[in-house]
């Protein structure tokens, strides 16, 4: 199996576990109630923290997401490449 | 505490801002439509979209009209926790992408129910087609009543008057510009949605005494020390573990089912650009959603601390109340019709999605033949009569249409998304796989929802109306149900011998970019036995009982 097929694997899963932390950190503060209620930037924790994942880190994410994905889709292509010319 | 009624002062404002913005609309759409030359580029704008107007696009069929209205009230009823509810909305077009946007887009799908049709078969595409339609008119309705409720209180008429002249408009430009028209309509609606939005909200929070209203979406922690003075509980969790983790399979899973989100990656002119589009899309997305969080808190801050209690049934007009209350009445003309434009967005994606499944996965399949010509007149019947569907049904809509559009979105992923997923990452799944796994888990979700049988609930309260409790048990059930069928399905051999197995198998490599098919890639049943045991864990967890 080649590292292209391995690396589409991977990056599905760790940008699908990354993007879930982004979006979902209110079970992290329900789980671990000790964190609630220490203020940053004048806010709660438990709100600016998830709000700012939820835009600006989530930005982040997406970001690295595209730029791997892209690079991937690049990958395929000179593999695909490669195999029609040994077929030649 | 008596309640102050809220009604509109000045309407001709609102009726030329809102009129002006029609007239825009009707121009791109007419200017659009121009570059459709087939019944592809109609329903997809020629594949040819930039990522700036799509995600501009993506973020605007998303920021329905509850992005002004039902949000803002819900965190005026909820307070913190919806604000959970909503900040992983964001999550669904970069998820989409990664999962099943980018493989659609090379297969060259118009609809999700297109991939389903080449993957799965006919007959289980017409089982999701028919939850899909369910689903889109259960949306678009929510959204048609909602425009038809502003045009009322803007224009003065009767709600059926409202309904009948807001829907034809809105169902006129859509016909007309197809794909490209709505992609650029979405853009620009998006544009002046978000304007409408935060730049008065600024003002309002000027006017409040707040010092960072120059930058709306983050800067009022100023506020929050009188906040808690005020209302002491509005940062509480209030909601056990259940609550939050349910909003994965609800929420997040059920966006990524939706079909109108998924049409948006269709467009692009490439691969690349759908990328990019989705990392403008989470920059509009998150300035716009943090900036509802900002005028759900001044909604709530204002009823605490001015005097004027608001009436529960106004709760959905704070945004419009805050501007009329701090705002000149030109503002609040501009952000009505920023208003209408949210709502349009989202109707108009609707309707495409609606259109798109009943000529492309529907006529298309029975009558394959049809010229490229009778496909386009088509397509405009099927977006006119949808449209028309739903102005009719809006007029008296029976109940069961009316739940939540929230609700909706947990059918989305209960019988949509887990296919698709499925279908582009694990070879093993089959035709019977799915169609029972569709069928079981949709129906499970609507007999144990509270409409339906009230007396076969899972859960109960909020979390049950919107769908959050249903989602937790049939998500998983889906999952569990497309692998363990499939597998066992696969080693029956007078099943597998009914259809080409092996031509699903060369599709997956293919719409994964693969230019060979090699039976080593997406066909591990390893990964299905893992799939099937976590779903059923999470299947067992939904149905025991407390944890909400």
């Amino acid at each position: 199996m080649n590292s292209a097929y391995k690396k589409e694997i991977r990056y599905t899963l760790i940008f699908s576990a990354l993007l879930l932390i982004c979006g979902h950190l209110g079970l992290l503060f329900v789980a671990f109630p000790g964190l609630q209620n220490h203020m940053i930037f004048g806010f709660p924790s438990q709100y600016i923290i998830p709000i700012t994942f939820g835009w600006l880190v989530l930005m982040v994410v997406v970001g690295f997401q595209a730029k791997l994905t892209n690079a991937l889709d690049d990958e395929i292509e000179e593999l695909n490449a490669g195999l029609s010319e040994n077929v030649e | 505490m008596e309640h102050e009624k809220w009604v509109l002062e000045d309407p001709m404002l609102g009726m030329i801002f809102v009129g002006a913005s029609f007239v825009f609309f009707y121009l791109i759409g007419w200017y659009s439509q121009r570059a459709a030359k087939s019944s592809t580029d109609y329903w997809t704008a020629g594949r040819s979209i930039g990522s700036i107007t799509n995600g501009l696009g993506m973020a605007s069929s998303y920021m329905s009209l509850a992005t002004f209205m039902g949000v803002t009230a819900l965190i005026l009823k909820l307070k913190v926790p919806f604000v959970y509810m909503w900040i992983q909305f964001a999550l669904s077009i970069p998820l989409i992408t990664l999962w099943y946007g980018t493989p659609l887009r090379r297969m060259g799908a118009f609809t999700p129910a297109h991939f389903v049709r080449e993957r799965y078969g006919v007959h289980t595409s017409y089982v999701t087609v028919v939850f899909m339609i369910l689903i889109m008119v259960m949306y678009a309705l929510g959204q048609m009543i909602g425009v038809a409720k502003v045009f009322e209180m803007l224009f003065g008429i009767n709600y059926n008057l409202a309904l009948i002249c807001g829907g034809a408009l809105i169902v006129g430009y859509v016909t007309i510009g197809g794909m490209y028209g709505t992609s650029y309509n979405a853009a620009f609606q998006m544009i002046l949605m978000g304007v409408a939005f935060i730049i008065p909200l600024g003002a309002i929070m000027k006017a409040m005494g707040g010092t960072g209203w120059y930058f709306p979406p983050l800067l009022y922690s100023d506020m929050v020390p009188a906040m808690l003075d005020a209302v002491p509980d509005f940062f509480d969790m209030k909601y056990g573990f259940k609550w939050y983790l349910s909003l994965i399979p609800c929420f997040t899973l059920g966006a990524m089912g939706l079909p109108h989100l998924g049409m948006r990656v269709y467009t692009s002119s490439n691969l690349k650009s759908a990328r990019g589009a989705m990392v403008w899309f989470t920059f509009f997305c998150g300035i716009v959603f943090c900036s509802t969080y900002t005028m759900g808190f001044s909604g709530v801050y204002f009823q605490a601390t001015s005097g004027s209690a608001i009436a529960p049934t106004d709760f959905d007009k704070i945004t419009l109340i805050l501007n009329s209350v701090y705002n000149p009445a030109w503002v609040l003309a501009f952000v009505i019709a920023g208003a209408i434009a949210a709502g349009l967005s989202t109707i108009s994606a609707n309707l495409m999605a609606i259109g798109a499944m009943i000529a492309q996965d529907i006529i298309a399949t029975i009558k394959p033949n049809l010229s490229d010509k009778t496909m386009k007149v088509i397509g405009y019947l099927a977006i006119a009569g949808g449209g028309a569907t739903s102005i009719l049904i809006a007029l008296n809509p029976p109940d069961f249409l009316v739940v939540s559009i929230l609700w909706a979105f947990g059918l989305a992923g209960v019988t949509v998304a887990p296919l698709v997923m499925l279908g582009v990452w694990w070879k093993p799944a089959n035709r019977y796989g799915a169609t029972i796994a569709c069928l079981v888990s949709g129906l499970t979700y609507i007999v144990v929802a509270p409409y339906f049988f009230p007396s076969i609930v899972v859960g109960g309260g909020l979390e049950a109306k919107v769908g959050m409790t249903g989602s937790l048990l049939c998500v998983p059930l889906c999952f569990f149900l497309l692998t363990t069928v499939s597998m066992i399905t696969n080693k029956i051999p007078a099943l597998m011998n009914r259809f080409d197995y092996q031509k699903d198998h060369v599709l997956i490599d293919k719409i994964h970019g693969w230019s060979d098919s090699s039976e080593e890639r997406y066909n591990s049943n390893t990964a299905g036995i893992i799939v099937a045991a976590v779903s059923l864990f999470f299947c067992i967890y939904a149905v025991l009982p407390g944890g909400w």
